[in-house]
């Protein structure tokens, strides 16, 4: 019956939530592109339902109460399918919103593609979504806040300096603050303040 | 109860059993026979999201609340997950009930119904029985750990209930991890 390909489409977004709360990792599953696409079908058969529906009344002029029935069913449907489509869809751009707070616009805003490595699971309206999301991010940054790391970590510091132990190799780095040579397995005792962001990026580990 | 919340969303596809208070052509894919008339006092099983509406709207509202025209399209019936048989097992006992057998969205389910006939009885039933599981919950998320093996009580909580561990169980896991670090 209508609405059960509706209900398929939030199952998925249940799965979807699940996993990003028992895993922690802000990673997508593939879009759904054909059940939205059958939905959408779905609405538009609908759609034709009801505008039939309307001129057999202005015909016949079969406005009682069954009529009334019929197009409210028809009515209640789509708005169901609209609920469904607009929930899988919120909770997949919410992930996105948090995916680019979190992991991109750190330090000199890391190129893009490279930080979101999901990039294939979104579909070409969300890329274009999270692109322009990113912006905006960058944009408050640079308006009047410009003195605060607006995406920095949400941690209160609570030492001014620690110790921190390279875990990935990646050869001379320059921070607004000095030059690191981060070599695999190498500890440094830093200002807390000019690791943050190596630190979010996976670079460093802190102990 | 947001409008996209997901469970919400899930809690709405629930069906309840309804009865057709008038003949409708047209609408018999509700009942599985695609483009055949429903009958009237046809008894079909519909979701939630439609039942709702239908059971409140169709009455004239100038017409006498006793003449034929006055009634809804449907009339919501007594559906199993809140009959007497249930609500007697909540009132013996409340922790021992499997409230996921029943309906996963269980909670959701009552609240919703509740509030569409103002029943007060079912609401003292379900407060009850939430405080009296509430507290079972929080010693389980307390003491328990998250990977180790289920108990029989945690396969007997439904989503609501499922949420409320969770967000207990880490936020004493987290407190416990920041005075040890101290």
């Amino acid at each position: 019956m209508y609405g059960d390909l509706g209900s398929k489409l939030v199952l998925e977004a249940k799965r979807a939530q699940q996993l990003s709360q028992s895993s922690g990792s802000d990673q997508l599953p593939l879009y759904q592109d054909d059940l939205v696409r059958n939905i959408l079908r779905e609405i538009a058969h609908l759609k034709k339902n009801a505008e039939i529906l309307k001129s057999q009344q202005e015909l016949e002029n079969f406005d009682n109460k069954v009529a009334k029935c019929q197009y409210f069913v028809t009515l209640l449907c789509m708005e169901r399918n609209k609920r469904c489509l607009l929930a899988y869809q919120k909770l997949r751009s919410d992930a996105l919103d948090a995916a680019a707070w979190n992991r991109n616009g750190l330090d000199t805003a890391s190129s893009l593609s490279a930080a979101k490595d999901g990039s294939s699971n979104l579909s070409h309206h969300e890329q274009e979504y999270l692109k322009d999301y990113v912006q905006l991010i960058t944009d408050m940054k640079s308006g009047d806040y410009t003195d605060i790391d607006l995406s920095g970590s949400l941690t209160p510091p609570s030492d001014v300096f620690i110790d921190v132990r390279v875990l990935k190799d990646a050869g001379e780095i320059q921070t607004e603050y000095g030059v690191f040579n981060l070599i695999k397995d190498s500890q440094f005792f830093v200002r807390q303040a000019d690791v943050e962001r190596l630190i979010q990026q996976g670079y460093l580990q802190k102990l | 109860m947001g409008y996209y919340d997901i469970d919400d969303i899930l809690a709405d596809a629930a069906k309840f059993p309804c009865r057709f208070n008038y003949a409708v052509p047209g609408l018999g894919y509700l009942e599985g026979n695609v483009g055949e008339e429903i009958k009237k006092n046809a008894k079909v099983e519909l979701p939630l999201w439609l039942a709702r509406i239908l059971a409140i709207v169709g009455g004239d509202e100038d017409a006498d609340p006793d003449a034929e025209g006055a009634l809804p399209f449907v009339e919501l019936l007594a559906p199993e997950i809140l009959s007497s048989r249930v609500m007697n097992a909540i009132k013996s006992s409340p922790v021992a009930l499997d409230v996921h057998s029943i309906n996963a969205h269980f909670y959701a389910l009552a609240v919703k119904w509740a509030t569409l006939f103002d029943d007060r009885e079912l609401v003292r039933v379900l407060n009850y029985m939430l405080l009296e599981r509430t507290r079972e919950i929080h010693n389980h998320a307390a003491s328990g750990t998250l990977g180790g093996a289920p108990s029989t009580f945690m396969l007997t909580l439904d989503e609501f209930e499922k949420k409320l561990y969770r967000d207990t169980h880490s936020g004493c896991k987290e407190t416990r991890r920041w005075i040890v670090r101290k």
